[in-house]
């Protein structure tokens, strides 16, 4: 019970401190009186302590299983295991706010530590950004979702935690992606600031550049848990749906991919001011618009666990305050950016810079207009209709072949000017030898439509000048080469996996037996256990294969009782080459099982893929860290 | 040289069998994840287990086998309950700015990188 009080508490400490920051850093910088700066860190501090402690006030309740509290009573249950309970906290609407806020706070603080290089009135303006969003959640969570609200009198027990979301890569998905989404709200306070201040240049770009890589790569990682959950909870045997939610997440990716390479081209050639900030701003909005689209309930998606209308139209009114915000500051800053009318050359890193920001772009508009059109469509005209995998992939494959293309190119192409033709006799004959190796796959092992072809064979040229470039340049531009390389194996996997999957579907009962390729899949018997807080009923399955060793899957399917759900959970045996992926349901009625065996080749990659991309985000924030210190 | 064209037949018709068997799996499944399952959040009624995608695989399941054509499969769904049910779009008079402008906005950033840098609008 106290708790509850404490950490409401806290969050009022934690909102005066904030009120405090903004109006005496406003005060300060007209003043050009900086007495704050000595204070502000340690109230930068205390703010993010309070924050602390209010979260840590939560995760105890939860621990405890306090049902005076409300949240705690909607997302809990005495049974549930305490590792769940730990990571309920954050599994739901309230919670999960408070967990943002919490890093929102702390890379506050952590800006301010690691921006002493920066010019103070720049500094003051960032926090005061900062501040600025703080104080919007802050308001949003104290009014309309706080996570302390008391019930009298205190319920026995609590409601559940919707059991999908029990899984262990879940508890990390959502701390991982908001690292990644709020390390995007330095970037846009501090490139807002560096506008105001007419500071955006080639060393504003170097100190920002890692926030961009930490913000990025967090992204990549956080949407990488996101999907190998999808993969094996939600039992579809995919790993990406173009679901509503999915395509939220990527959306700030993909503009902050564009940002990982126009800050560069900032850094090093003093080009792309304006779009630079422009980016920087697209990519926070972004992020807030998902928070408003997943919260408010407007999508119809599988992701949806929680929502509330009016919190909707909260997020929306900040989202469009903080939209006119930074459109009202660029157009009135507009004047301070340098003039650049530096002439480029074709066949240069920056113009395939630029290439690349285009071609992101677009794929960027693909998801957002596919994303929102239907909700626009539905709210003017009453008509709805669904945009799915088919609308993405007709849009998206036609432009992703020459954007590889370039990908393989760019990275070889020099700053400023270029010598191409040197080079061209080599890439030409990788690019032939990539159609030949295109072709024969699609010919010899699946009947492929000429556009996957085509697109296999630019996927194979990155492939093959990404291991060239690895090789060949080594440790000189490492967190690029191994990003790319990580790309190409990617986009190479993801395409194999989709030509190559095949699969099964049939009823079975016990002892029933069914043929797939070269193999037979034998359900030899079935069993009940009783489980902590689920029934479970496993199937035993024997696949076997010409000439092979035996392989048993048991896959289960499980019922809850708090909140009463059934899941699936699937058997997968992953193997270097290819996924054996088993799922069972139950047919209603019925003594039949429904069972679905698929084999999905190089799901392994995909994975690994993602990781080598982030590596080579992670490398840059630490290499970046070195040079610093010499 | 009778039992020979019998088993030639026999083969035949069992390879043909097999392989318009895969087709028609093929098709339907393909059907299958293009129809969206509509009492679900958001999954084709291929990646649902509810009565409703139950029943509707049934019936994709007989229109084909009744010898329609995908095509006639869609607009058959799209009569009975609506083009929300379809998750491929269609391009018609409500859906021209779905389709045209995401294409809009890669045109207008082409002609913007170009008058932008001048060198390039030289060369080119």
């Amino acid at each position: 019970m106290i708790l509850n009080y404490l950490g409401n508490f806290a969050l009022l400490f934690c909102l005066i401190i904030s009120l405090v920051i903004f109006i005496t850093s406003i005060s300060s910088l007209n003043n050009k009186n900086f007495f704050l700066k000595k204070n502000l860190i340690e109230l930068l501090f205390f703010k993010f302590f309070f924050t602390v402690l209010s979260f840590s006030s939560l995760i105890i309740l939860f621990i405890i299983s306090e049902f005076s509290n409300e949240t705690v009573l909607n997302n809990s249950h005495i049974s549930k295991p305490l590792f769940y309970k730990i990571s309920g906290t954050w599994g739901n609407h309230e919670g999960s706010l408070l967990l943002w806020l919490l890093v929102l706070t702390f890379f506050a603080f952590f800006y301010f530590l690691n921006s002493k290089n920066r010019p103070t009135d720049e500094r003051l303006l960032t926090i005061l950004f900062q501040e600025v969003i703080i104080l919007g959640f802050l308001f949003f969570l104290l009014k309309a979702s706080n996570p302390f609200n008391i019930i009298y009198p205190v319920p026995k027990e609590g409601l559940g935690l919707n059991p999908i979301l029990q899984d262990p890569l879940l508890a990390i998905h959502p701390p991982v992606l908001y690292l990644g989404y709020v390390t995007t709200s330095i970037v846009f306070s501090s490139s807002l600031a560096g506008l105001i201040k007419g500071n955006i240049n080639n060393l504003w770009a170097k100190d920002i550049k890692k926030w961009v890589f930490i913000s990025w790569t967090f992204l990549t990682l956080g949407i990488l848990l996101g999907s190998i959950w999808a993969y094996y909870e939600l039992g579809w045997g995919g790993f990406w749906f173009w679901d509503p939610v999915e395509n939220i997440s990527l959306m700030p990716w993909l503009s902050l991919t564009a940002l990982v390479h126009c800050v560069l081209a900032l850094e090093k050639r003093s080009i792309l001011h304006s779009w630079t900030v422009i980016l920087s701003i697209i990519t926070f909005t972004l992020g807030i618009c998902g928070t408003f689209l997943v919260r408010s309930g407007i999508l119809n998606s599988v992701h949806t666990f929680a929502n509330d209308p009016e919190r909707g139209l909260y997020i929306l009114f900040f989202l469009f305050f903080l939209i006119f915000l930074s459109v009202f500051i660029y157009f009135i800053y507009e004047d301070k950016f340098e003039l650049n009318n530096k002439n480029l050359n074709l066949y240069t890193k920056e113009t395939s810079i630029i290439l690349n920001n285009w071609f992101v772009m677009y794929f960027l508009s693909v998801i957002l207009i596919g994303t929102v059109y239907p909700i626009f469509l539905e709210v003017l005209s009453n008509e709805k209709i669904s945009v799915g995998p088919p609308f993405f992939n007709k849009l998206i494959i036609p432009f992703l072949i020459p954007f590889l293309i370039f990908m393989s190119i760019g990275p070889n192409l020099k700053w400023i000017k270029n010598n191409y033709f040197s080079k061209k006799l080599k890439l030409i004959t990788i690019f032939i030898l990539s159609i030949i190796l295109s072709t024969l796959v699609s010919k010899f092992f699946g009947n492929t439509a000429l556009n996957i072809t085509i697109l296999l064979a630019a996927s194979f040229y990155l492939f093959i000048i990404t291991i060239k470039d690895l090789i060949k340049k080594g440790f000189k531009n490492y967190s690029q080469t191994i990003s790319h390389f990580g790309f190409s194996l990617l986009v190479l996997s993801v395409l194999l996996n989709s030509i190559f999957s095949n699969e099964i579907t049939s009823n079975m009962r016990v002892g029933d037996e069914i043929k797939f390729s070269d193999k037979i899949i034998k359900l030899q018997k079935l069993e009940n256990t009783t489980e902590a807080n689920f029934l479970k009923l496993i199937a035993y399955f024997k696949i076997e294969e010409k000439n092979k060793t035996e392989l048993v899957l048991e896959p289960e399917i499980r019922i809850y009782d708090k909140p009463e759900t059934i899941t699936s959970e699937a058997a997968i045996k992953t193997d270097i080459f290819k996924d054996r992926f088993l799922v069972i349901n139950l047919v209603k009625e019925n003594e039949y099982l429904n069972v679905r065996y698929q084999e999905k080749p190089f799901m392994l990659w995909i994975w690994i893929s993602a990781i080598i991309i982030s590596l080579g985000g992670i490398i840059n924030i630490f290499k970046k860290n070195e040079k610093q210190i010499l | 040289m009778k039992t020979r064209i019998v088993l030639y037949i026999i083969f035949l018709l069992l390879a043909f069998s097999k392989s318009s068997f895969s087709n028609d799996q093929e098709l339907e499944n393909k059907i299958n994840k293009n129809l969206r399952c509509l009492i679900c959040q958001g999954q084709s009624i291929y990646d649902s287990q509810s009565d409703f995608a139950e029943s509707m695989k049934l019936v994709v399941k007989q229109k084909i086998e009744s010898g329609m054509s995908e095509e006639e499969i869609y607009s058959f769904f799209k009569i009975q309950y609506g083009e929300w049910i379809l998750y491929d779009p269609q391009l018609n008079t409500k859906n021209l700015a779905l389709w045209l402008l995401p294409i809009l906005v890669f045109l207008v950033g082409g002609i913007i990188i170009l008058t932008k840098f001048g060198v390039l609008k030289k060369r080119l």
